[in-house]
């Protein structure tokens, strides 16, 4: 059974190795007339949960989590959840193109529907909310490909790994989400609002995506404005050790299906 | 019978599992109907809390079931027909139970006296679930979407299509029309919506008889006596007292008509040509009251128009007004044809997590027929102002009042004014628990029609969509 496990998830961590990694496409030029197109798709799906400024303030967007966490991605601060980059710093244009088209499991439908070019054009009229998409150009962090399937072996060091970072005190012991911080209501987002510890067994329902580079991703990055913090130091130099983790995290689902 | 204690124990039986049923239950939310599935999206993306649509669920409607500023033809989740497994399904089809677990009336009196043999002054029953509904719908491509609605009515027996149409989306242009042919709930998009409240409607119970005496029902143009009246949002009801079908049958003045009601055939196109702040509504109808094949009645039309705010601070406003005119869409009980017309504005507001309603309907009866002359008010108006607020993120709160200014037969109408009380609470998004309370403004000690002799009801019971 073991022995399937480990072939299994060898399978999906190769298959978004090789690519499967969101949706890619040539970015248009970037000028006034793609951000007015950008702006009249915006008005008609976008603003009734970003609100016409970019503030996360639309009217639809308290019936998300109501008092909890998460209301909609205010676009004129600095903290961007889903990214690529460095914590801290804004998400490239590929990141925000992945998340208009992959959604947000459970909180930001796929939009899919539109066109790549209708979603470049919306990109690029999300970022005239914020000025400082003007002035910086923020750049990827390296997102390698897996160094070989894993093993039994490397599942386990991963597993220690999880203990030895702490994962556990929000995500608990078996990644049901449950880890003591979670569960005592200690975990606040950025508005002071609480916030749950993602359940890592349900992997369809993790936020930054579900492909191993996306929980590499994840992990190397950060969710700013939340409390999951960036483990690029960490893991500088050490990037066996990183995919050690991200096998065990996906073992979490799969020792479940 | 159940006596005065026996209730009271019921009551306290019925409090105790509510709050046990809260107590137990997980509350995280995975369970979800078939678009949220479909979407993979909470409940609460289109639901301020289920079945009322916030601004994108409103978006995602009018759209024929696609993402607002999209032609997706549903795209999510969409598979060639030989891919598709029995999971899939799931994207399509939802159930939704939803009653009155518990109710208890306490009557004054009867009305008249003895004609519900069994009906003490106060009276508890089981009875959920009162509705069961299974619905599917989607998109069958792009720019085609599709609703069907089975009911089924434990409380009657009757299973009916509540709704059935195909809409044919963004003619002309991106939400410049929208056409709907079927059976479709004519006033979906109004600010208050017939089909979305978060108090039940609770129908009247009838005598089954006249006040002379004489049974009522198909075919006998005889008022039935009304033992218990319902509890409906006064705006949308019939309002009128001694108004009969085409075929006979007597038209309870509680229950939701013409641009209000839960479904009725024809065509409707509605569209925002000119941007988000303006929607406008037009159809035709085979009209209220209408049976299958009467087909020398003259059609029922409608317009309705809305503007809306849904910009940003956390706040959405809508105003519509409709103009709903009927052709031969009643009788009188001397059979004579009546047109009877609906004009009606209602305004919604949205504030985080406050959300805020009201409509008001004038109902006229166009030229009363000389054999009711003089007994017959052709005037009845409806008030329905209510409030639904969160108070913790799973608990809601809801107060309505309802006032009727019944108009019909003068000797039959009886005017009411009802506040409704509800605490609901989500045991997950798809799955609630509720107590409510209706309070009586006009009960007498002395009365005799139902108005005035009901003076409480309360309920308890459950709302589950999956």
């Amino acid at each position: 059974m073991r022995f399937w496990i480990t072939v299994c998830i060898g399978a999906v961590a190769l298959l978004g190795g090789i690519g499967i990694d969101g949706a890619f496409a040539v970015k248009p030029e970037d000028n006034r007339a793609t951000r007015e197109k950008g702006k009249r798709i915006y008005e008609r799906s976008c603003i009734f949960c970003h609100g016409s400024e970019g503030k996360g303030d639309g009217p639809a967007g308290w019936y998300l989590g109501r008092y909890e966490a998460p209301r909609p991605r205010d676009f004129t601060t600095e903290s961007f959840k889903f990214r690529s980059t460095a914590s801290g710093e804004l998400p490239t244009d590929q990141d925000l193109f992945r998340t208009v088209t992959q959604g947000i499991p459970g909180y930001m439908p796929s939009f899919a529907g539109l066109n790549e070019e209708e979603r470049w054009q919306v990109v690029s009229y999300i970022k005239t909310f914020n000025p400082s998409f003007k002035e910086e150009k923020p750049q990827p962090l390296p997102l390698p490909l897996p160094p070989g399937p894993p093993t039994d072996a490397g599942i386990e060091h991963g597993r220690k790994l999880y203990m030895k970072y702490g994962c556990h005190s929000c995500h608990g012991d078996n990644g049901y989400g449950d880890g003591s911080e979670s569960l005592k209501g200690n975990l606040k987002d950025s508005r002071g609002l609480t916030i749950s510890a993602r359940n890592l067994t349900e992997r369809e329902s993790l936020k930054n995506g579900s492909t191993p580079r996306d929980i590499y991703r994840s992990v190397m990055t950060g969710l700013d404005g939340t409390p999951m913090p960036s483990f690029a130091d960490s893991f500088a130099g050490k990037e066996k050790d990183a995919w050690d983790l991200i096998y065990y995290i996906l073992s979490l689902s799969q020792d479940r299906r | 019978m159940v006596s005065r204690g026996q209730s009271a124990v019921l009551l306290w039986i019925a409090l105790a599992l509510f709050g046990l049923v809260a107590a137990v239950l997980p509350d995280d939310a995975q369970a979800l109907p078939a678009f949220a599935r479909k979407y993979n999206m909470n409940c609460t993306a289109c639901h301020t809390a289920p079945p009322i649509l916030n601004t994108f669920g409103q978006r995602f409607l009018e759209n024929g079931y696609q993402l607002p500023g999209t032609e997706d033809g549903g795209i999510t989740g969409k598979k060639k027909l030989g891919d598709l497994t029995l999971d899939d399904v799931n994207n399509y089809v939802s159930f939704r139970m939803v009653g009155n677990a518990v109710s208890n009336w306490n009557f004054k009196q009867q009305n008249p006296p003895g004609t519900d043999a069994g009906v003490a002054v106060n009276k508890t029953e089981f009875t959920f679930p009162e509705s069961f509904t299974m619905f599917t719908g989607g998109t069958l491509t792009k720019n085609v979407g599709f609703m069907v609605e089975l009911g089924y009515d434990t409380s009657t027996g009757s299973a009916n299509v509540e709704r059935g149409f195909v809409s044919f989306n963004n003619l002309l242009g991106h939400d410049v029309a929208h056409v709907r042919v079927g059976r479709f709930d004519v006033g979906a998009f109004y600010s208050y919506t017939t089909v979305r409240q978060q108090l039940n409607d609770v129908g009247e119970s009838l005598a089954g008889t006249g006040p002379n005496g004489a049974a009522c029902g198909s075919g006998t143009f005889n008022p039935c006596t009304i033992n218990r009246m319902g509890l409906t949002p006064s705006a949308l009801a019939t309002k009128f007292f001694g108004l009969y079908d085409r075929t006979g049958n007597y038209l309870s003045p509680y229950a939701s008509s013409l641009f209000n009601s839960g479904g009725e055939m024809g065509i409707d196109v509605h569209g925002r040509p000119f941007g988000d702040w303006f929607l406008y509504q037009v159809g035709v109808l085979n009209g209220a009251n209408e049976p299958t094949g009467d087909s020398n009645k003259g059609k029922d039309v409608y317009g309705m128009v809305r503007f809306d705010y849904a910009k940003s601070r956390d706040f959405s406003a809508s105003l519509s007004g409709f103009v709903y005119l009927g052709h031969s869409n009643a009788k009188v009980q001397t059979q004579d044809d009546v047109n009877w017309n609906r004009y009606g504005v209602s305004g919604r507001a949205t504030y985080k997590m406050v959300d805020v309603y009201a409509a008001f309907a004038v109902d006229k009866i166009n030229k009363t027929p000389t054999g009711v002359a003089g007994q017959f008010d052709s005037t009845a108006t409806g008030l329905t102002v209510g409030v639904d607020t969160y108070v913790t993120s799973k608990t809601m709160v809801s107060l309505r009042y309802d006032n009727l200014d019944a108009g019909g037969m003068i000797n039959e109408r009886q005017s009411s004014s009802f506040v409704g009380t509800q605490v609901k609470h989500f045991l997950r998004n798809n799955i609630a628990v509720f107590v409510r309370n209706d309070f009586n403004l006009r009960k007498a000690d002395t009365g005799s029609t139902a108005a005035q002799n009901l003076r409480n009801a309360f309920f308890s019971g459950i709302d589950v969509i999956f």
